[in-house]
């Protein structure tokens, strides 16, 4: 069973801007090559394996002067890639990703949290496995930037998260505690101004 | 996986006395990974993946050497055109590999602090190095040998191997490395 967004994006964020006044929300569409969730857990408490999702799909809606923002990835969980075959083959299976019950995996936030007008932390909810729990990504750094006149002179905004979860949280206890529970993610997205 | 019991007896055997063969760096948990940060904005992540290596320890002596080879060919980001600039940048045409030769352990207490020494690429020698997160040697359950191994990283200046190049996508002039090594005793 696929489980839906709760609402359409559009509809979410509808409803979020039209609750306050005159807000001019400004949206922008994830860039494909810009967009990645990068993951890490420990192995054997000894050394750290990685592997990432991506490019990650999403469209984000953001007014800074009212320090407000809705925002929606989608990540396909087939494409999980560590740079192993068999270990990628072995995380779709049935106990890790489910990845044919549940190809994707997502994330829906609509709590911005700014500080000293900068972008700090994004609390929403991530949706694993047909499993949501909430999850906080917290700013490394965030920001904006003009592209070249040649490129569509658009308006370009991004940054590096991180966040992290129990993947017991999500039912996947498989290889505790020799694998660790915890998992780190990196995330990296880049928003083009639509 | 499963192991046949004349399999596990002969293996420990030779753990038993093979003191002096390296272990030999597992490909499967052993990766360079890289950030490199554009326009200052966010952070592109990408790893190699093709390496091989070995891995010579001894914690009582506090000695070691360890050596990596990488597949400069085998870089990967997820995105082809951030793969090819940094293919370009690094001229894997001509430079096809890199090498990592570390020689000098040093410790903090018993604990391996960092691991010295010159990293090839591109052609150019340059001291690098490798400061350890974590690093441990266990008997592995699943494998029944001894493992060793850790997290490292790096901080990589670009001019010093001569790679220059990237403002199209706002490379910063350094890169993060992280490096996964885990080595299985023969």
């Amino acid at each position: 069973m696929k489980r839906l967004l709760p609402l359409p994006l559009p509809l979410l964020l509808l409803m979020l801007f039209t609750a306050g006044a005159r807000a001019e929300p400004a949206s922008y569409v994830l860039d494909p090559e810009r967009s990645f969730v990068h993951w890490e857990v420990l192995h054997f408490g000894t050394s750290t394996v990685r592997g990432r999702f991506g490019p990650v799909a999403g469209e984000v809606s953001l007014d800074r002067s009212a320090g407000r923002g809705a925002v929606s990835l989608r990540m396909v969980t087939t494409n999980i890639d560590t740079g192993v075959r068999p270990f990628n083959s072995r995380l779709r299976e049935a106990d890790l990703l489910a990845s044919s019950e549940f190809p994707e995996a997502y994330f829906v936030a609509t709590r911005f949290r700014f500080e000293g007008g900068k972008l700090a932390e994004v609390r929403g909810e991530f949706t694993l496995r047909g499993v949501s729990q909430p999850l906080s990504l917290n700013a490394r750094r965030f920001g904006c930037r003009t592209e070249t006149e040649r490129d569509g002179g658009r308006e370009i905004c991004g940054g590096d998260f991180e966040a992290s979860f129990d993947r017991s949280d999500f039912g996947m206890t498989f290889g505790l505690p020799w694998i660790a529970n915890r998992v780190r993610l990196l995330i990296q997205v880049e928003g083009r101004r639509s | 996986m499963s192991y046949s019991p004349l399999v596990v007896a002969a293996a420990l055997l030779a753990g038993g006395t093979a003191a002096a063969a390296p272990y030999a760096i597992d490909p499967t948990h052993t990766f360079v990974s890289f950030d490199a940060s554009l326009f200052d904005l966010s952070t592109a992540r990408g790893r190699f993946d093709r390496k091989e290596g070995s891995l010579d320890f001894d914690p009582a002596a506090r000695s070691g050497r360890a050596e990596i080879e990488i597949d400069t060919t085998s870089l990967n980001t997820g995105v082809a055109a951030l793969d090819r600039l940094l293919q370009a940048l690094l001229d894997t045409e001509h430079h096809p590999s890199a090498r990592f030769v570390g020689e000098r352990f040093s410790f903090n207490g018993d604990k391996l602090a960092e691991v010295a020494g010159t990293l090839t690429l591109r052609g150019r020698s340059q001291p690098l190095v490798l400061k350890a997160t974590r690093f441990d040697c266990y008997l592995n359950p699943l494998l029944l040998r001894r493992v060793c191994g850790g997290d490292f990283e790096a901080t990589l200046v670009r001019s010093e191997w001569g790679l220059a190049g990237g403002t199209e996508v706002g490379l910063a002039e350094t890169l993060r490395l992280m490096v996964q090594v885990e080595a299985i005793k023969p």
